[in-house]
């Protein structure tokens, strides 16, 4: 794999629920890409559509949604256009996904064991079952889990040893690309901590890529390189991560989530919410969606949607910055 | 009416819990045993003052919490209010102390009924514990709805929890538990499932109860930076025993139990924070009669006393700085 083919290449996808009262917009024009080797959070609140994202770019959306629009590419294939065993095979072979509940991700009546054991084997059908089980046992060890648990079922386990499992078998394929949808959210602070450490070390062994989605804005700024930030379906900002140590110089929603936050060891330690909530998805506001709660909105933001602007570092949907470059 | 007067502004803590114990049954292996989610924690809150909670999931922190609403019995110990133990009051002496303690939830999709209006949510404790009737109830449904900063107070009062985002319900939640004017609240994990951008929202919203009504809090998270922002004092609690109480910038400065650094190292945004020392991850034994320090088993500190004995909590601060900590090593 050359280092500057994107492992992961949305451009412009819109996903869309049928509803009865006519599709509505859960992610609308979103582009983004995920070199080789490369930690990039996913942040947005809840609504944002930011797990409809990840469940459209595995191509696990179900019942009433659907992509409308765009193309979404894993190293450089279109996930829409595989067949359906062309499609299982590169699943789990080159993208994978963890998913927020462990609880229900793994199988309640199959042991830890036979769960990762028929993972490998479905892939690798030329994998001998005694291989399958050693390479079972290393997966564990990876994730810091004993290997005396292989022949442990979930409920045996606690909330972080079952969201290790979950890991171990994201990356039993060794996939280029890992999706992980909140993760820890779950989980005690000491617990989460723990599992993202390894997770780091794991990735800069593996050299795997990963899309880190959460609400937690501290958190995913201490653990990927960019940060992609939703705000009603729409990616409004991109940035560094090392950006958003500074309040000022970004999307006015990101820099309102900035000051939302209380800081832990900071002295000043005065926050400011966002007014108002986020918006509802049927009936979004016209020109920018986020103008109803900005402190900064004037006239164009009420009519017009913002193009996407580059920035120095990333780039930035909003009115202000555009005002910017004309001065 | 006369027991539960709000306080003068005297010195004498508003609460006072002392050597509180709380035990629930459980089934081992086919026999009856305890558990101790509260093994012996004594604290005490003033008027106006915050309590910060802090502790993992199985602390006993919304254990504690429910017993000073009395929805736990205490086991053992005792929970004063203005000095008069209600660990154990019934009937109408209970239903007068509820007006003086209420509780708001963490989800306020849970906490609120989805039949019911916002109004008729306020009504019920307004007719109840204040008998409020007619256009003076009216007017006191408006007044706590824009104390929440519900307005327009006129839509607000007709709608359905289903039609208010999780920030508002959680600003319902907190007008019914103020109908009642009560003196302390008892707030378990409130922010923990709204949005980022909301969550300061209400934190500035208890802020302004604590100074305009100069109500207490006992503010029950698992987040130590909104319990530093919030909490006036910090109790770092860890299967069921206090391991740490001191002034929130002091606890965060300069924290002194291993458990509280080993919070502190793994909480996201703590920019000066090093490696995870080596530990195990199993949750604490709760079961009655086990012996030593809970966190034993996980602490990097740990020598052969801290499996025997169960260490005191001992001050370590200064007259001014009081700075209580329960570990050998400390």
């Amino acid at each position: 794999m050359p280092e500057h083919t994107p492992v992961l290449e949305l451009s412009h996808v819109s996903v869309a629920y049928r509803t009865a009262a006519g599709p509505v917009q859960a992610v609308n024009d979103v582009s983004l890409v995920v070199m080789p080797n490369e930690i990039v959070g996913l942040v947005g609140e809840s609504g944002s559509g930011k797990s409809t994202m990840a469940y459209a770019i595995m191509r696990l959306l179900r019942g009433n949604a659907y992509v409308s629009g765009g193309s979404i590419r894993v190293l450089g294939r279109d996930v829409y256009a595989m067949g359906r065993q062309e499609l299982r095979k590169f699943r789990w072979r080159h993208m994978s996904m963890v998913f927020q509940s462990a609880m229900s991700a793994l199988n309640p009546v199959i042991t830890v064991e036979t769960q990762l054991v028929d993972t490998l084997r479905s892939h690798l059908p030329n994998m001998s079952v005694s291989e399958a089980k050693d390479r079972a046992a290393n997966l564990l060890e990876l994730v810091r889990i004993d290997p005396v648990n292989l022949k442990s079922y979930p409920h045996q386990l606690s909330g972080g040893m079952r969201q290790r499992v979950v890991i171990a078998i994201a990356i039993a394929l060794e996939p280029e690309l890992v999706i992980m949808d909140e993760p820890t959210t779950a989980l005690d602070v000491v617990v989460q901590r723990s599992i993202l450490d390894r997770l780091q070390e794991i990735q800069a062994d593996k050299r795997f890529s990963v899309l880190f989605i959460s609400h937690d804005f501290s958190l995913v700024s201490e653990l990927s390189s960019r940060m992609a930030i939703m705000y009603a379906g729409r990616i409004v900002e991109e940035a560094p991560a090392s950006s958003l140590s500074s309040i000022e110089g970004h999307h006015p929603y990101t820099e309102g989530l900035l000051r939302a936050i209380p800081k832990l060891t900071a002295d000043e330690i005065t926050i400011k919410g966002i007014k108002g909530h986020p918006p509802d998805l049927v009936d979004l506001p016209v020109g920018c969606a986020f103008h109803p709660r900005c402190p900064r909105a004037y006239e164009p933001c009420r009519l017009f949607r913002p193009e996407i602007l580059a920035t120095e570092s990333g780039r930035v949907e909003c009115h202000l910055f555009a005002e910017k470059e004309v001065l | 009416m006369a027991i539960f007067e709000p306080s003068k502004a005297d010195a004498s803590p508003l609460m006072e819990i002392e050597d509180l114990v709380i035990r629930f049954p459980i089934r081992k292996g086919g026999k009856r045993a305890f558990i101790t989610p509260v093994d012996h924690v004594s604290f005490s809150l003033r008027e106006s003052e915050v309590l910060s909670i802090v502790g993992e999931s199985g602390s006993g922190k919304s254990t504690i919490g429910r017993t000073l609403v009395r929805v736990n019995v205490p086991s053992h110990g005792r929970v004063l209010y203005q000095g008069r133990d209600v660990s154990h009051i019934k009937g109408a002496e209970l239903r007068l102390y509820r007006s003086a303690i209420q509780m708001i939830f963490q989800d306020p999709f849970g906490s609120l009924n989805p039949v019911r209006t916002v109004e008729q949510h306020l009504t019920f404790p307004l007719r109840k514990y204040e008998q409020v009737t007619g256009d003076k109830l009216s007017a006191r449904i408006d007044e706590l709805l824009g104390r929440v900063g519900l307005t327009p107070v006129r839509e607000t009062r007709s709608k359905y929890p289903h039609e208010l985002s999780g920030g508002q319900r959680q600003r319902v939640a907190i007008a019914r538990a103020l109908a009642v004017g009560p003196r302390v609240l008892v707030a378990d994990e409130p922010i923990s499932m709204l949005d980022v951008s909301i969550r300061a929202g209400i934190l500035e919203l208890m802020n302004e109860l604590k100074r305009d009504f100069r109500i207490s809090f006992l503010y029950i998270t698992h987040d130590l930076a909104s319990a530093r922002y919030f909490g006036d004092r910090i109790l770092v609690l860890y299967g069921g025993r206090v391991m740490e109480l001191a002034p929130s910038s002091e606890l965060i400065r300069n924290p002194l139990h291993p458990y509280t650094r080993l919070l502190l190292a793994a909480s996201p945004g703590n920019p000066s924070r090093g490696p995870l020392p080596e530990t195990s991850n199993s949750a604490p034994n709760l079961l009655e009669g086990r012996r030593g320090c809970p966190f034993a088993d996980r602490c990097p500190l740990v020598t052969d006393v801290c499996r025997d004995e169960v260490p005191d909590l001992v001050d370590h601060g200064t007259s001014q700085l009081r700075h209580f900590v329960a570990c050998h090593h400390a």
